[in-house]
């Protein structure tokens, strides 16, 4: 494992996608002490044309999440009189808080779910790349998903380790890591490596650290050139948010525009 | 009421922060719709229309602080541009014009925006009351130019010349020809629009400084942009048919007192000469302050009602006729005379009149011929406005320009209270008349003291509109105009303003976007107030179609003051193309300049058929003094002497 530069920043193609999705949950009521949960979730891609981002794909979905095995058939009936969907969380056992660990589960997977979804109708047309928030894994063995790159902003799950470690932990700015494979659940292998789109200097040692995935079937010579891509992207800063070092602005827009459209709960 | 011809530019928005009532809105549009400060917008939604003039607009982006896009570019403004540009909106703020229905009144919907069309315009800013139907009243004022949309805006005839409302004032800075432009286009319009069965309509201009109203019917060259906004507009891009010009003499009496001197224009320019009869009622103009205490005010009165223009005879028996300054002095001259000879020079009183007063009033009076040389003179003479002959669509430009202030006044002042007196007895000649006064801040000022001028200006604004005598007032400074006046204007004009008198309490009314977009108003653009709308409407006039002063004066250059002969033969062969300028030179040679005059006022006041013969007869008999030496004298056989009658007994 060894620092690499990769140039300086390198203008994306034409027509690249942006993909994210975004979700919310409530608990709206309970039966007994089993929670209603009211969720929305939404994924969507943004082309940008120019250097302006347009709508491309956009999926929201909004439902009633109950514990399926503890519900009387009575009350499922009068919750399908609210006009959405009813989904079921299936909890280990009876206890509120297991029961809304349970119906996050739900929401997520759904979220998920929208994401692969948009990311799938993105890729199965055209021949841009899109850049995913977050890793790849829902999109193996899609059409066209080595074209899609992940952008992790999460650090979460140990890679590395020892010297590779402290190597991909001290990236200068503008340099990457060597390129190392990983299996994922289903089978499918990534590569990925490290990013530094910030120098950390003076800030903890993930600031500005991204860690960029690409299912393997896309092969690594092009490793350097989507570096560089994404070394531009660095500019407009998503200033709002928190995670402004990671988190790419054209990200942070799709978000802003699912949660647009989303308005207040109705 | 919605016909959907105009595409949606943007949506109404409300937010706890910003809502939206129903006599303000606010809505965004993308960065490149074809809208901007002045612009109407029309809503639909929610079963009732809404029209609305922009008044703010404000662009931001999600940009939290410059600092992120100083970093972002890596401190480098020269830096590539980001691959994404921001997200950024438009956001306008927008002041109901009306509502439709009007009751009841609520708040604006949260729907559409749309562009308004030409048809909008007119509904919006209420003229379909006005600008449709036989009984229509409109008169252009400019061209509405936002969002693709060309429309003429038209004021109400009824309350610009009143009687429900009436008088226009406009401001704006000086040097930019706006204000006196403004004006002539207005009264071009007023000229081609205003309705015949409202009356006749004249206006009275006068010209205060330069050459600015010198040339109001000569064509001037108008670019083609200017021809089409008058061909949309309706009105002929021609100059006025007809202008009368008015200037007085310079103190030698003979030129006139202009810059329209030049040899082709001047014979049309008719002098300003007034006499004591004409002055006599307006001497609290000439007046100041401290002379006009209540003594003197009674001894002025008793010349008017007494002496001016009647058979007086006085304590000594001696008869006079005061028709003149010079006639005038004569009576004070055998007063002084008189009572130094009563009571052994220690008289005090005449006719309970203090000597004091009587010498007081007649330095006064008597400096008023010196003081306004040109205007004034000391004869039995005048040269005048035609007060009851005038013309319907005239103009009558005074040239006031080269006097001083005192002079002004005293035209401002005389004129005006001319036209009110003929205006109230029906017998002017017109039933409308428009006085164009510029720098109304120097002659009806908002402080400083209280002049007759400024007293007149005050009944004139107040009062004007129930006699048809209505004030076009132009002035740099709004805000140093007397409040009444500016406050009678049922219609107010602006056109680029000054940043400082911007900031007066007087515009806070307007948003600070409005502000800035009159403070760098492109020349050719106003800001109209009309009674008829309920916000500030932003037009388009097109350049007067008269020569500007400062073109005139190039064309028709002044040429200097003649000698006193050139100028008399000058007038006196105008007046009759076939009289041979040498013959008229050979009459006056010789002659006392004053005879001169008044024989050529005479003259031109007669206007007769066979001028040489008027003039000559008017000149009199040549009184020659003749040399007498010692042969002649000799010549002469000696009188024989008469019988003394005083010689005693």
């Amino acid at each position: 494992m060894r620092a690499i530069p990769v140039g300086g920043p390198e203008a994306a193609p034409e027509g690249i996608g942006f993909a994210d999705g975004v979700q919310r949950w409530s608990v709206e009521g309970h039966f007994g002490i089993a929670p209603v949960v009211h969720a929305e979730v939404a994924a969507g891609v943004l082309v940008r044309e120019g250097d302006r981002l347009r709508g491309a794909v956009r999926r929201a979905e909004e439902f009633l999440i109950v514990p399926g095995n503890r519900l009387d058939p009575a009350l499922r009936a009068a919750l399908d009189g609210f006009g959405l969907a009813v989904r079921t969380a299936e909890a280990p056992r009876a206890h509120p808080l297991v029961d809304r660990w349970a119906a996050a589960q739900v929401v997520e997977q759904r979220r998920e779910g929208l994401e692969r979804e948009v990311c799938g109708e993105f890729l199965a047309h055209g021949d841009q790349p899109l850049v995913v928030d977050g890793g790849l894994a829902g999109l193996a063995g899609a059409s066209g998903a080595e074209r899609a790159i992940g952008v992790v902003k999460q650090h979460e799950t140990q890679f590395l380790d020892g010297e590779d470690l402290v190597v991909a932990l001290t990236l200068p700015e503008g340099s990457r890591s060597s390129v190392f494979a990983r299996t994922l659940a289903n089978g499918a292998v990534t590569h990925s490596w490290y990013l530094r789109l910030w120098p950390w200097s003076d800030e903890d040692v993930l600031h500005g650290l991204a860690r960029v995935e690409r299912l393997a079937t896309g092969g690594d010579d092009d490793v350097d050139r989507v570096s560089r891509w994404l070394l531009a992207e660095r500019a407009p800063i998503a200033g709002r948010d928190p995670r402004w070092d990671r988190l790419l602005y054209p990200i942070h827009e799709v978000e802003t525009v699912l949660r647009a459209h989303w308005g207040g709960w109705s | 009421m919605t016909d959907g011809s105009q595409p949606v530019i943007g949506r109404v928005v409300a937010t706890e922060a910003l809502p939206a009532g129903p006599h303000q809105f606010h809505f965004w549009t993308t960065p490149d719709a074809p809208v901007g400060i002045g612009a109407i917008v029309r809503v639909d939604g929610g079963g009732r229309t809404v029209h609305a003039v922009i008044t703010d607009g404000r662009a931001y982006s999600d940009l939290v602080t410059p600092l992120h896009d100083v970093m972002a570019s890596e401190g480098n403004p020269a830096a590539a541009p980001p691959p994404t540009r921001r997200t950024e909106v438009r956001l306008w703020t927008a002041a109901v014009l009306r509502q439709e229905p009007a009751e009841p009144l609520q708040p604006v919907p949260l729907a559409d925006v749309r562009s308004a069309d030409a048809h909008d315009v007119e509904v919006a800013l209420r003229m379909d009351t006005y600008a449709r139907g036989d009984e229509r009243t409109a008169l252009p004022v400019g061209l509405y130019s936002a969002g693709g949309t060309r429309a003429p805006i038209y004021l109400d005839a009824d309350f610009l010349l009143g009687p429900e409302s009436a008088h226009l004032s406009i401001s704006g800075v000086s040097g930019l020809a706006t204000k006196t432009s403004a004006v002539l286009f207005l009264l071009a319009s007023l000229f081609t629009h205003f309705p015949k069965r409202k009356g006749r309509v004249a206006a009275v201009c006068f010209n205060v400084k330069g050459p600015d109203l010198d040339f109001l019917d000569q064509p001037s060259d108008l670019p083609p942009e200017d021809v089409e906004m008058y061909e949309a507009l309706g009105i002929p891009a021609k100059p006025f048919e007809r202008v009368h010009y008015y200037a007085p003499y310079k103190a030698d009496g003979v030129n006139l007192n202009t810059l329209r001197t030049h040899p082709a224009l001047v014979d049309e320019v008719e002098p300003l000469v007034w006499g004591l009869h004409e002055v006599l009622d307006y001497t609290e103009v000439l007046l100041n302050r401290d002379d006009i205490d209540a003594k003197a005010d009674a001894f002025l009165d008793f010349l008017a009602d007494r002496v001016v223009g009647k058979p007086f005879v006085d304590e000594w028996g001696q008869h006079h006729l005061v028709e003149s300054f010079a006639g005038l002095e004569g009576l004070f001259r055998a007063i002084f005379d008189g009572l130094e000879q009563a009571a052994g020079g220690r008289a005090e009183m005449w006719r309970t009149h203090h000597v004091a007063t009587i010498r007081k009033v007649r330095n006064r009076l008597m400096n008023v011929s010196t003081r306004c040389k040109g205007l004034v003179t000391d004869e039995v003479m005048s040269g005048d406005l035609p007060f009851g002959a005038f013309e319907d669509r005239a103009v009558y430009a005074v040239d006031v320009a080269g006097l001083d202030q005192l002079g002004q006044d005293l035209v401002f002042t005389r004129i005006v209270s001319k036209l009110r007196e003929h205006l109230e007895r029906r017998d002017l000649g017109v039933e409308n008349v428009v006085v164009f006064v510029d720098e109304l801040n120097k002659y009806a000022p908002a402080d400083g003291p209280d002049t007759y001028v400024r007293k007149m200006l005050l009944d004139l604004s107040e009062r004007g509109r129930y006699l048809g005598l209505v004030l076009f007032g132009a002035q740099q400074f709004r805000s140093q105009v007397h409040r009444r006046v500016v406050g009678n204007a049922g219609t107010t004009v602006y056109g680029r303003m000054d940043g400082d008198e911007l900031a007066t309490p007087g515009y806070q009314t307007l948003s600070v976007a409005t502000k800035s977009k009159l403070a760098t108003l492109p020349k050719g653009e106003l800001m109209v107030r009309h009674p008829h709308f309920t916000q500030p409407v932003f037009v388009r006039f097109p350049r007067p179609p008269v020569l500007a002063g400062r073109q005139g004066v190039e064309r028709f250059p002044p040429v200097p003051d003649v000698p006193f002969a050139d100028a008399i033969v000058r007038q006196l062969v105008a007046l009759d193309r076939g009289m041979a300028p040498q013959r008229a030179h050979d009459l006056i040679a010789g002659r006392r300049e004053d005879d001169v005059r008044r024989a050529l006022l005479a003259t031109r006041r007669a206007r007769p058929a066979d001028v040489l013969a008027f003039f000559t007869a008017r000149l009199g008999t040549a009184v020659r003094r003749q040399r007498v030496d010692e042969e002649s004298a000799a010549a002469v056989s000696p009188l024989k002497p008469l019988e003394d009658p005083y010689a005693p007994t």
